[in-house]
């Protein structure tokens, strides 16, 4: 992995390249709610930030997406949409947030390979900027992950003081840096040391731990336990969790019309509520909150682990942040694997 | 072909033909599609579904009812219940609609050769077993004894009715239809489902039984069959689930981690019972 | 202060009663300040509820939350009443959901508690970051007494209060069972100043304010499923045949949303502000019911959720109400 560092005067130089050469999305704080949106200038980034209220998700697996559209009727015609080829990058996008990805990856791939998120991420370059303040309820070390790890982004800035130390874990990386390589400077060991303490002093504020050894067989003897019951009781079927979830991908697709044109057009959809899977005989298999509370842990902890052996959660504690009630992801598992079957 | 699995190529309604009437009325289309080459590289195997939609009106998960023996075009047989499938109610000749496909498994019309089979329908519940048995009939050599079960509320709510009376014509096919209750100028059985297969008493030795129809039926078909000898990795069903996208990515149709539209439809009972999940 | 020893004890005695099926109060939550919703279905369950300042949520939605599965056959419906732990402001949900029949009164058994006003989690949040273990907050004297590690912080009531409670005419329940302590009056008057600086805007940048928000909503309807009122079995928001409003998420379906949710808690809405405390987003949206709940009382000298024997405002016509908007 080759290691820079790009002193802090660079960073708006390497922002400002960056916008130059590509549609650049960077935390930016809208109403004091920090989110990823477009800019147009380094200035509009705001790095004081744990971590964006909606996860970055939505750069790619966007909450509204047209799938193509139509001459609405029964002589309809279809009119694709062209595919935004453009190359982009994600500036400041988290270790966690940036595993994410690496997890919908699985979910988008696969047999039928879905063109409007794999031709984005194709076109994406991941920037990533190391957590150097973990939240409260940031727990990414239970899955063996680091708030400064470089695996899932192409480049990793972290802050070691007076500059950012640079890792470039890809190809795509070594080429975004090649073409600004007067910004860079080569690291020295000092450089290297310091981003390990960073990175050490990062992981001890983490002081939440989500117990996940043999989680997904745990899971297995106690789908019928009477514990659901008790953590869905207080739910209030909202799809907070879900949306702000940087690994939840459900979606919902819906045409949408006017008199003369349409398009068919997919939605982030929520499991938490009852009408996600009502079947139009009136028949739902998931009828009580208990059962979409237990599908939700399941997804993430048994069902996609059995698919692509790995937890689909990263740690990001949003969904812990953000409930009304107080479900907290990390306690629910934890008690889970202490349920006797 | 198409490389965006979420577009579909655009059909031609050739035909609509009334299976039953009523508020929750049974129509099959059949459907052709505009291109020529899209229709004849869409190959599938019975127990494979399509997502079929009207522009502006929403698309829906279909098991194809059609036998793939029949390669100039596909049938759907919908049931109207919900807003697209009133709308696809309807629809007239030549209208068109969107397909995308084919989906999911399909039963091992392969593996079942030189065996017996007994079919066990209830209601729309057939749809998926007309594409069966018209496959195994259309190669009958290749398997055994045939006995096809069918049954609904009353003999208004049979669907495929001229298809099963020239089904009860021909020697090697044993046809036993029932109405669950009695009603003037019906001679066959009276009776539900269940019982009727009871009464058909269907030797499990070197057969496959395959089921499906409303969740209660499909639970008492598998008691009895229990009952009568068969084995978990004898029967199979196929299963429905409120669907999305079809191709194992909206994650609404999950059976614990199997999706029902890409893994399945087609369950065998051996695999039903080992998957824990709500359906 | 409430005393919580005299709180469990009453619901014990809820629980143990036959007809009583759970009782919904306050635990202590996951981390610091948290406190959440919890239930008691035996009598030793009770040992967990606690009552303090930082009791915000309005656990009067969980009524109307009650799955309710076909009956299988031959089965009786379960008609056991619901306890609720409730605050003034919960407690007139309670009226309000009663008076539209969405609850008998007989449904509910309410364990009343006079709130002296409750801690708005974001604000406490910001000022004690970080804070893991579980957090001891009490009133004293007008100032909240919050305890961490030893350290006991005396904080001025104003700088930590819920908006909610700046202005809460109703601090004791209007309805209850059992009431935990003394009933107590309420020294304050619904000025509505917050939303003056709103009012005086012009059309233009009302629109302006106000697109700027809907904008970031993500349509996750904690909004609606947070509040005790928004009950619908269906609400017109999921609806497909006939579709009011698309699922695409973008301003003008957003707008939609959000102007058709207040509008349908006009005359309805009491004011406990639960809505805007779980929006992910921050949406300011108590300044919307705040506008609608200050127009009613202006026009028709009505306040919602006082009186169970009173009809709904828009179930009622009086010969002098105001009709000059109707056209």
């Amino acid at each position: 992995m080759d290691k820079y560092v790009l002193p802090k005067d660079n960073l708006s130089k390497f922002v400002s390249e960056m916008i130059g050469k590509y549609k650049v999305f960077a935390p930016v704080n809208d109403n004091n709610v920090t989110l990823f949106k477009q800019i147009k200038n380094p200035k509009e980034i705001n790095l004081e930030f744990t971590n964006s209220k909606v996860p970055p998700k939505n750069l790619l697996f966007c909450q509204t997406e047209t799938l193509f559209k139509f001459t609405p009727g029964t002589k309809g015609k279809i009119h694709p949409v062209d595919f935004d080829n453009g190359g982009r990058t994600v500036f400041g996008i988290r270790p966690c947030d940036a595993k994410s990805l690496a997890i919908l990856d699985r979910v988008f791939k696969g047999d039928f390979e879905d063109p409007y998120y794999l031709t984005k991420r194709k076109n994406t370059i991941l920037v990533g900027l190391s957590c150097t303040q973990p939240c409260l309820n940031c727990f990414c070390t239970s899955f063996n992950d680091s708030p400064a790890s470089p695996e899932f982004v192409d480049i990793l800035l972290t802050d070691i003081g007076d500059k950012y130390f640079v890792e470039v874990n890809s190809d795509k990386g070594k080429q975004l840096v090649k073409t600004m390589n007067k910004l860079f400077k080569s690291a020295t060991e000092a450089d290297g040391k310091k981003k390990k303490e960073v990175e050490k002093k990062a992981k001890d504020i983490i002081t939440r731990f989500q117990k996940i050894d043999g989680i997904t067989e745990k899971l297995d003897k106690i789908f019928e336990n009477p514990f659901w019951e008790t953590v869905a009781n207080k739910c209030l079927g909202c799809g907070t969790c879900t949306y702000l979830c940087p690994t939840c991908h459900c979606f919902d697709i819906q045409d949408e019309t006017t008199m003369t044109d349409g398009g068919r057009v997919r939605i982030w959809d929520t499991c938490m509520i009852s009408e996600y899977t009502l079947q139009a005989s009136g028949y739902n298999p998931r009828p009580a909150r208990m059962n979409r509370v237990r599908n939700r842990v399941y997804h993430k902890y048994n069902y996609y682990p059995k698919n692509f052996e790995v937890i689909a959660c990263v740690g990001c504690g949003r969904c812990i942040d953000s409930c009304p009630v107080n479900i907290d992801i990390i306690d629910v598992v934890t008690r889970a694997g202490e349920v006797k079957p | 072909m198409n490389n965006n699995p979420y577009q579909p190529w655009l059909a031609t309604i050739d035909d609509i033909k009334e299976e039953v009437g009523g508020e929750r009325a049974i129509k099959t289309f059949k459907l052709v599609f505009q291109d020529k080459n899209i229709q004849n590289n869409f190959t599938y195997l019975p127990g494979q579904c399509a997502m079929v939609s009207l522009l502006g009106k929403g698309e829906c998960f279909f098991a194809i009812s059609s036998s793939p023996t029949k390669k100039d075009y596909i049938e759907v047989s919908v049931m109207k219940l919900g807003k697209v499938t009133s709308a696809l109610h309807e629809c007239e000749l030549g209208d068109v609609v969107g397909v995308r496909g084919p989906y999911g498994n399909y039963f091992d019309v392969k593996g079942w050769q030189g065996k017996n089979l007994v079919f066990i329908g209830g209601g729309i519940g057939q749809a998926p077993l007309r594409s069966l048995i018209n496959y195994v009939v259309d190669n009958r050599r290749n398997y055994g004894k045939l006995d096809v079960i069918y049954g609904a509320r009353s003999s208004k709510d049979l669907s495929y009715k001229q298809e099963f009376a020239e089904l009860e014509k021909r020697k090697d096919v044993n046809v036993h239809l029932s109405v669950d209750v009695e009603e003037d100028g019906w001679k066959k059985f009276v009776g539900f489902v269940p019982t009727n297969l009871l009464r058909v008493k269907p030797s499990p030795k070197n057969t496959i039984a395959i089921t499906c129809g409303p969740p209660i039926m499909i639970k008492f078909v598998i008691q009895n069959l229990e009952k009568l000898g068969f084995t978990e990795d004898q029967i199979f069903t196929t299963l429905e689930m409120r669907m999305k996208c079809g191709i194992g990515k909206c994650g609404r149709c999950n059976i614990g981690n199997l999706y029902v539209c890409k893994d399945g439809p087609v369950f065998s009972y051996k695999q039903l019972k080992s998957l824990q999940g709500e359906r | 202060m409430v005393d919580e020893k005299q709180l469990r004890d009453a619901v014990k005695k809820t629980i143990s009663r036959d007809d009583v099926k759970y009782v919904v109060g306050y635990e202590k939550g996951t981390s610091g300040f948290l406190v959440s919703p919890t239930f008691a279905f035996t009598p030793g369950d009770a040992d967990k509820f606690i009552f303090s300042p930082l009791c915000v949520n309005n656990l009067a939605v969980y009524p109307m939350l009650e799955d309710k599965p076909p009956l299988r056959k031959g089965e009786e419906p379960d008609t056991r009443k619901i306890g609720l732990v409730v605050k003034g402001c919960d407690s007139r949900a309670i009226v309000q959901i009663i008076q539209e029949k969405g609850l008998k009164r007989e449904d509910v058994v309410i364990i009343g508690i006079p709130c002296t006003g409750v801690i708005d989690p974001k604000k406490i949040k910001e000022k004690f970051p970080g804070q893991m273990k579980n957090v001891d907050v009490k009133e004293e004297n007008e100032k909240f007494v919050i305890t961490i590690d030893g350290k006991i912080h005396k904080i001025s009531k104003d700088e930590l209060l819920a908006e909610k409670c700046k202005h809460c005419e109703y601090p004791a329940p209007v309805l209850y069972d059992i009431l935990i302590g003394k009933e107590i009056k309420s020294t304050k008057k619904e000025d509505y100043k917050e939303i003056e600086p709103l009012e005086k805007k012009s059309l233009e940048d009302k629109w302006d304010y106000w697109e700027k928000q809907f904008e970031r909503c993500i349509r996750c309807y904690a909004c609606r499923d947070a509040c005790p009122l928004c009950y619908c079995k269906e609400c017109m928001v999921d609806l497909l045949d006939p579709q009011w409003i698309r699922r695409s998420v973008n301003l003008s379906e957003n707008t939609a949303w959000n102007l058709l949710r207040a509008f349908h808690l006009a005359g309805r809405c009491i004011g406990c502000g639960e809505c805007e405390r779980v929006c992910p987003m921050d949406l300011p949206l108590m300044k919307l019911n705040k506008k609608i709940e200050k127009d009613i009382k202006e026009m028709y000298d009505y306040t919602s959720g006082i009186d169970a024997e009173e009809k709904p405002l828009l179930a009622m016509f009086k010969p002098d109400d105001p009709e000059e908007f109707i056209l």
